[in-house]
C-alpha cells in the first residue's frame, strides 16, 4: 500500500531546491546563501522522511520512486547540503569570481534539483532531461575561478557530456519504437523481449550515459571538469553526479528480462573493469591532487559498473560503494579545497608537511583517502569486497583478478600521494601562516562513510558465506 | 499515388547532403547557414508528415524546429560572430578540407552499414538509416573541429538526427518530453555561447589550454 505522505515528500524534495534555485538570485550574497541552505536542508529532510517511511510507488504519469531511487536520494541531498555549507568559506577565498554568490547558489541549487528530478521521475525521457539538465546547470559553475583552463574544462564538459547524452537519447528512441513506452516502472514490471533493437538500445545507453558516468574511453571530460571546478562543486560531481548518471543507465539496464543477455552483461562488465584499470593506472602519474581525486572517482565508477554487470551480490556491493564513496569523496574534495585555500596551489609537489601546517585538514584528508580507496572499516571496503566476491561466485576469476589489481593500484597511488603531502618534509624554509579553514563538514561526511561500513559488515559475512556455498564450499 | 516514401527519401537526401557539406566547409558563417538549412529541411519534413497524418503533435514539433533551430539558434550564433569579431574561417579545418570530406563519406558509409546489419530489420521505414548516419556525422564534427561555434553546430546536427529519428520511427513519443528536450538543447546552446564568449575574452575561440590540462 502506498503511504499517503510519499507524494508530499517527493513534492518537497523537488520544491525546496527548485525554490532555492529561483530565490537565491536575490541580489544579496548573505540572503542567497541562507536561501540555498534552507533549500538544501529541506531537501535532506524530505529525502530522509522518504527513507524512514520506505516511500515508494508511482504518482501520476511522470513521478515514481522505489527502493533503487531511495538509495540515491539521501546522498544526493546530503552532499548538496554539505556543499552549500562548505561554499561560504570557499567563495571568500576566490578572487574575481566569474559568478556572483547569488548566481553561484542559484546554479548549485538548480544542479541539485536536476539530479533529484532524475531520481524521482518514472519516464526515461524525463530522466534523460534530468541528466542533461545537470550539464546545463553545472557547466557555468566550473568557470567560477576564471582561469583559462577552467573555461576549457567547462567547454569540454558541455560538449562531450552533451554529445554522449545524445547517443543515450537515440537509445531511448529505439527503446520507445520497440516497446511503445518509456515508463521505467512499467518496463521493469513487464520486461520486453530482448530483441536486437532492445539490446542495441541498452548498449547505446551504456555508451551514452557512460560518457557522463566517466567510463573509459568516453571519460576525457571527467578529470578536467573535476579538477577545475570549485571544490564544493567537485564534491557534487564526484560524489553524486556520476552515480546519478549510473542510476539513469541502471533504469534502462533493469528492463531487460532476467537473466540478462550474456552479451550485454559482459559488455557492461568489460566497460567497468577497463575503466577501473585505466583510471588506476592513470592516477599514478598525476601532478595535481584534484586530478588525482578525479581519477579515483573514475576508478570507483568503473568498479560500480563492473558490479552492475556482474549482478547479484556484486550489485549490492556496487550500490553500497556508491553511497559510501559519495560521503568519503566529498570529504576528500572539501579537504582539497582547504589545502588550495591555504597553499594556493594544486601541485602535489608543492604541498608538504600538512600535518603541521593544517593538522585538522590533514587528519581528515588521510582518513578520506583511506575511505575513497576502500580501507576497512569504511563502507567502500565492504562494497569493493562484495564486488570481488560477486565475481568469484560467478567463477569469473579474470574479472575478479582485474578488479583486485585496480583496487590495489588505486589504494597505493592515492594513499601514497596524500601521505607524501601530509607527512613529507617541506623543502622551502617559509612556513605558511597559522590557521586553517573549518573542517567540521569533512569529519561529518567521513563519519557517515564509516558508519555505512560498520552497519553493512553483517551483510558482508552473509555474502561471503553465500558465495562460498555457490562455489561448492561453505561451513560444515 | 502515395508520395510519402518519395518525399521522406528526397528530404532525407537533402539533409544528408547538408551534413556532408558541413564537414567540408571551413568558413564559420556558411557552416551556420548550413545547419539552419538542415533544420529548415527537417521542419519541412515534419510539417509534411503532420499534414499527411493529421498530427497536431508533429505540426507543433515542426513549428518548434523551425523557430528554435532554423531561426533562433543560427541568429544567436551569427550574433556571436559579429559581437566578438571572430575569425570567419576555422584555421585548422582550412588545411584539412579534403580529409574532413573523405572522413565524412567514410563515416556515412560505415554508419549506414552498421544500421543495415543491426537495426534495419526492426526499423524498415524509408530514411530511417539516414538518422543514424546523421548522428554519426554530428559526432564526427564534434571530434574533428576546433572552433567552438562549429562544435555547437555538430551538437545541433546530432539533435537534428534525434528529431529525424523520432519523427520516422518513434511516433507517439509524448509531446511534453519532446518539448522539454528542445528547451534543454536550447539551454546547452546558451551555455555553450556563454562559454565560448568567455573563451574569447581569454583567447581565441580556437585556442586551447590542453598543455595545462594534461594528465
Amino acid at each position: 500500500m502506498i503511504d499517503p505522505s510519499t507524494p508530499f515528500w517527493i513534492f518537497l524534495l523537488l520544491v525546496f531546491p527548485a525554490s532555492a534555485g529561483i530565490l537565491a538570485m536575490v541580489p544579496n550574497a548573505r540572503a542567497s546563501e541562507v536561501v540555498a541552505r534552507v533549500g538544501a536542508v529541506g531537501a535532506v529532510v524530505a529525502a530522509l522522511a522518504l527513507r524512514v517511511s520506505h516511500g515508494s510507488g508511482t504518482f501520476g504519469p511522470y513521478l515514481g520512486i522505489d527502493t533503487i531511487s531511495g538509495v540515491f536520494l539521501v546522498p544526493v541531498t546530503a552532499i548538496y547540503a554539505t556543499s552549500v555549507w562548505y561554499s561560504r568559506e570557499y567563495l571568500r577565498s576566490v578572487r574575481r569570481p566569474f559568478l556572483s554568490p547569488p548566481i553561484y547558489y542559484a546554479l548549485l541549487s538548480a544542479f541539485a534539483f536536476a539530479m533529484i528530478a532524475t531520481l524521482v521521475v518514472r519516464d526515461l525521457g524525463l530522466m534523460w532531461i534530468g541528466v542533461e539538465g545537470t550539464t546545463v546547470a553545472s557547466a557555468l559553475l566550473l568557470v567560477l575561478e576564471r582561469r583559462p583552463t577552467s573555461v576549457e574544462a567547462a567547454w569540454r564538459y558541455t560538449l562531450i557530456a552533451s554529445a554522449g547524452l545524445t547517443i543515450a537519447l537515440f537509445a531511448l528512441l529505439l527503446l520507445y519504437a520497440s516497446t511503445g513506452t518509456l515508463d521505467a516502472f512499467a518496463l521493469a514490471a513487464h520486461p520486453p523481449a530482448a530483441t536486437l533493437a532492445v539490446t542495441m538500445a541498452v548498449a547505446l545507453a551504456l555508451v551514452g550515459y557512460g560518457t557522463k558516468i566517466g567510463l573509459f574511453p568516453m571519460h576525457t571530460w571527467l578529470p578536467d571538469a573535476h579538477a577545475e571546478a570549485p571544490s564544493p562543486v567537485s564534491a557534487m560531481f564526484s560524489g553524486v553526479l556520476l552515480p546519478t548518471a549510473l542510476y539513469a543507465f541502471l533504469r534502462i539496464y533493469r528492463i531487460l528480462p532476467s537473466p540478462t543477455p550474456a552479451t550485454l552483461s559482459t559488455l557492461v562488465l568489460g566497460f567497468g573493469v577497463a575503466t577501473a584499470l585505466v583510471a588506476a593506472l592513470l592516477l599514478q602519474g598525476q601532478r595535481s591532487y584534484k586530478r588525482l581525486l578525479a581519477y579515483s572517482s573514475m576508478e570507483v565508477m568503473g568498479l560500480a559498473v563492473a558490479g552492475v554487470g556482474l549482478g547479484g551480490i556484486a550489485l549490492y556491493g556496487a550500490l553500497l560503494l556508491l553511497v559510501a564513496h559519495a560521503f568519503a569523496k566529498s570529504s576528500a574534495f572539501y579537504g582539497a579545497g582547504n589545502v588550495l585555500q591555504k597553499t594556493g596551489t594544486t601541485r602535489m609537489a608543492d604541498v608538504r608537511d600538512l600535518r603541521h601546517t593544517m593538522p585538522r585538514t590533514a587528519g581528515a584528508w588521510v582518513l578520506a583517502a583511506a575511505g575513497v580507496t576502500g580501507a576497512p572499516p569504511f563502507g567502500t571496503f565492504v562494497g569493493e569486497v562484495l564486488i570481488v566476491v560477486g565475481a568469484l561466485a560467478l567463477g569469473n576469476l579474470l574479472a575478479a583478478a582485474a578488479i583486485v589489481v585496480a583496487i590495489l593500484l588505486a589504494f597505493l597511488g592515492i594513499n601514497g600521494q596524500i601521505g607524501r603531502m601530509v607527512f613529507g618534509a617541506r623543502a622551502g624554509a617559509e612556513a605558511p601562516s597559522p590557521g586553517e579553514p573549518p573542517t567540521a563538514i569533512l569529519y561529518l561526511n567521513l563519519g557517515v562513510a564509516l558508519l555505512l561500513g560498520i552497519v553493512a559488515i553483517p551483510y558482508l559475512t552473509d555474502a561471503v558465506r553465500n558465495a562460498a556455498v555457490a562455489l561448492g564450499g561453505g561451513l560444515p | 499515388m502515395d508520395l510519402s516514401g518519395d518525399v521522406t527519401a528526397l528530404v532525407g537526401a537533402g539533409i544528408l547532403l547538408t551534413a556532408l557539406y558541413l564537414q567540408a566547409e571551413s568558413f564559420v558563417n556558411p557552416v551556420i547557414d548550413g545547419i539552419a538549412l538542415q533544420s529548415l529541411l527537417l521542419a519541412g519534413l515534419l510539417a509534411w508528415l503532420a499534414y499527411r497524418e493529421g498530427s497536431l503533435d508533429l505540426a507543433l514539433l515542426a513549428a518548434i524546429t523551425l523557430a528554435v533551430r532554423g531561426l533562433l539558434i543560427p541568429y544567436v550564433l551569427r550574433h556571436q560572430i559579429r559581437s566578438y569579431r571572430w575569425r570567419v574561417r576555422e584555421r585548422l579545418a582550412a588545411h584539412r578540407v579534403t580529409g574532413h570530406a573523405l572522413a565524412a563519406v567514410a563515416v556515412a558509409i560505415g554508419a549506414w552499414f552498421i544500421f543495415q546489419e543491426t537495426l534495419a530489420a526492426a526499423f524498415p521505414q524509408p530514411g530511417a538509416g539516414l538518422a543514424f548516419v546523421l548522428l554519426a556525422e554530428g559526432l564526427l564534427m564534434l571530434a574533428t573541429r576546433t572552433n567552438t561555434l562549429v562544435q555547437v553546430v555538430g551538437y545541433l546536427e546530432e539533435e537534428n538526427a534525434i528529431v529525424y529519428a523520432g519523427a520516422l520511427f518513434a511516433k507517439g513519443l509524448p509531446l511534453f518530453v519532446e518539448v522539454v528536450v528542445f528547451l534543454d538543447v536550447l539551454g546547452v546552446v546558451l551555455v555553450s555561447v556563454i562559454l565560448s564568449a568567455q573563451r574569447t575574452v581569454i583567447g581565441s575561440p580556437e585556442e586551447t589550454h590542453l598543455e595545462e590540462l594534461a594528465g
